[in-house]
């Protein structure tokens, strides 16, 4: 399973795929034209659609393409229990959560796993 | 106006500049405008808004402002405020090159951005790529007691000669330049691709210092060096490091790997070979040159106004908090009568570097009504003023104290170098911010503070080192840990005029773990210093790293 990921354009502010894998896309694979909003696009991770390897990458081929809408558009793997992979663990939290400025450590060391973003 | 508010002394725009300016201005624009129609492709966009000061981070745009060698007027401040109210969320950060970031501006708005820079006689030119960056100095230089030469002039003539030079415009990585003019080192010019150290006598020439990756101190390759020869000389060296640099490997291609693969005897044979090969009259500026940009650093005109000491002690007297930031917070200025201010960024438990567009206006306005409108961003992340009369403290430290720059922690282990790590940075590998919030909450007792003394803690959150971890007397190093945030830490770097690189000591520790390690290395210092004016750095270099490894992985 993965997630799908980008930053907008314009603003260059985080996104997060949470379409179905059909959602905004044409027949041919490519995204139709239209809002981003419309092609499945939101700002909050704990909405982003978990897709499977293959529905992931043709998304992400097709996104690619929409170079106008987004930025940098990637995909996270995820582990059987939800989780982002180790290797982006801490990364991809804080890009799911914006900046951590004023949690202790403590808060963080806890919060890394964060369930409602995460889960299965 | 205020009895001091006057005219910034600092550079000037004539016509080339602004034209200059404007042009590259309108050009970004019409790039902007070509890549939000999809005209051209990110690919093809990237290395244009890098040329240009802007990044891709983490959550959002992130630009990246030239503060020329730090120096800054109230106007200028003023502006950053309006942009961060206007364009940003309301604060900007303060780096350790003595530029300001702005963390969450829009790609659609930057010409906009840019052209009130312009305004202000301000850019975003080789704030990133692999050209020479802003030359950073000594956040004292004019003002200090301790100075012998007054380095900004240099600054100004480098920032002249290396601003679109087309030689250098695509270096092997990027190069950085740091000059002092005094007996301390405050520019940490041991650790920059070239320091400069300006003597009466000429200037002392350090090359192939660096941190990051592999950390190295600069290796003197020429003192005396008259000002008149300075850009040749430079343009030696740098033809020498864009001849030979490793192009091929991005982790090899600094100067340091160069120098210390050719030898620094073999390096500075090559660049001496260059330089006197060289056509120097094409190069150098003329003397005539370097007196006009000397004349752009006058001294401002010092206000003339008795000072009443009895007064300004029975104020100290009256309020500690005071008292303690005339201690911390000043340095010995030139003139009897005046001090340097240093108005702390570094409030506890908030985000080191960091100031709000409310508090920007603040520093504005003192500037203004107390030091000559001229204000300094120093590498350590903190804003000067440079000249401030003894006269006008109390008021002065009043007003700070209303938006919360009053914190009274300068050089102290609360006055941290940390970069944005994890937080905002898409290179980090962990968050530096947060730890240092939690470093700075746990000693915050401002007794416990003075009673440490001077101790230099400095955050990295990437091997990249922006925040200077080598060079931290007790070092802080992020590192991704099969996921998990770990740190390591170091113990023994100076940045100053002794300069030294830290040692890694031990094995890297969770962020929950390292305030309570620091705090053990910290009260075993209290015990072992022979007296209360022996540094943390002096003891650990009088008794060992080793005999501090302990405390700093003993078990909580």
């Amino acid at each position: 399973m993965k997630l799908l990921t980008a930053n907008r354009l314009t603003d260059g502010l985080t996104l997060w795929y949470a379409g179905t894998p059909e959602s905004g896309t044409q027949e041919s694979g490519k995204p139709e034209s239209g809002t981003l909003e419309s092609g499945g696009w939101v700002e909050d991770a704990a909405l982003a659609s978990r897709l499977s390897d293959d529905d992931a990458e043709a998304l992400l081929i097709a996104w690619k393409l929409r170079e106008t809408d987004v930025v940098a558009p990637y995909l996270i793997p995820l582990t059987d229990t939800g989780t982002p992979v180790q290797r982006e663990q801490v990364r991809e939290f804080v890009r799911a959560n914006g900046p951590t400025i004023g949690q202790t450590a403590d808060a963080i060391a806890s919060a890394h796993n964060r369930a409602d973003i995460f889960e299965n | 106006m205020s009895a001091t508010q006057s005219s910034a002394k600092m550079y000037k725009y004539d016509d080339f500049d602004h034209a200059f300016v404007r042009d590259r201005n309108i050009e970004f624009a019409d790039q902007v405008a070509r890549r939000l129609s999809g005209e051209i492709t990110e690919d093809q966009f990237k290395p244009l808004r890098l040329m240009n000061g802007l990044y891709l981070q983490l959550h959002a745009y992130m630009l990246r402002i030239a503060v020329p060698y730090g120096v800054l007027s109230s106007k200028q401040m003023r502006k950053f405020a309006h942009i961060a109210r206007t364009y940003d969320r309301d604060f900007g950060h303060f780096t350790t090159r003595q530029n300001l970031q702005f963390n969450w501006v829009k790609l659609a708005e930057t010409p906009k951005i840019l052209e009130e820079l312009a305004q202000v006689e301000m850019h975003a030119l080789q704030t990133s790529g692999n050209c020479i960056r802003n030359t950073t100095t000594d956040q004292f230089a004019g003002a200090a007691r301790d100075e012998h030469s007054d380095p900004r002039p240099w600054a100004e003539l480098i920032r002249q000669w290396s601003s679109n030079h087309p030689e250098f415009t695509f270096l092997p990585r990027k190069f950085k330049i740091a000059i002092t003019g005094a007996r301390k080192d405050r520019a940490a010019i041991r650790v920059h691709d070239i320091g400069l150290h300006a003597k009466p006598e000429g200037f002392d020439v350090y090359v192939g210092g660096g941190m990051g990756r592999t950390p190295s101190l600069g290796h003197c390759i020429r003192t005396g060096l008259a000002g008149e020869q300075l850009l040749s000389y430079l343009e030696a060296c740098l033809r020498v490091y864009n001849r030979y640099g490793r192009r091929d490997n991005i982790y090899k291609a600094r100067i340091k790997i160069l120098v210390a693969a050719l030898g620094p005897d073999e390096y500075k044979r090559q660049v001496e070979d260059e330089w006197a090969r060289m056509d120097r009259a094409k190069v150098d500026a003329p003397v005539a040159e370097i007196e006009r940009l000397k004349s752009y650093f006058p001294d401002p005109d010092f206000k003339v106004a008795s000072f009443d000491r009895v007064a300004f002690e029975r104020a100290q007297t009256a309020d500690a908090a005071f008292a303690r930031w005339i201690k911390n917070n000043t340095n010995p200025h030139k003139r009897d009568d005046h001090v340097s201010v240093t108005i702390s960024l570094k409030p506890v438990g908030l985000p080191p570097g960091d100031a709000s567009s409310a508090q920007m206006d603040v520093m504005a306005d003192v500037a203004d009504a107390f030091g000559y409108s001229e204000l300094r961003v120093s590498h350590e992340q903190n804003i000067i003023l440079p000249h401030v009369h003894k006269g006008d403290l109390y008021a002065l430290y009043t007003q700070l104290d209303t938006v919360n720059l009053s914190t009274a922690n300068v050089g102290k282990i609360t006055d941290m170098i940390v970069c944005p790590g994890l937080d905002y940075c898409s290179l980090a590998n962990a968050r530096s911010i947060p730890l240092a919030q939690d470093i700075s909450q746990r000693f915050e007792d401002a007794k416990l503070s003075d009673k440490i003394g001077d101790l230099q803690i400095k955050i990295s959150g990437c091997i990249n080192a922006c925040g200077h971890h080598h060079v931290g007397h007790i070092g802080i190093l992020g590192v991704d840990k099969q996921g998990i945030e770990f740190y390591q830490i170091l113990l023994g770097g100076r940045a100053d005029e002794k300069a030294a690189l830290g040692v890694i000591t031990g094995k890297g520790l969770p962020a929950e773990a390292v305030p309570a390690a620091i705090e053990r290395v910290v009260r075993l210092y209290l015990e072992l210093r022979t007296s209360d004016d022996e540094r943390f750095i002096d003891t650990l270099e009088r008794v060992g790293r080793e005999t501090f490894a302990g405390a700093l992985h003993e078990p909580a």
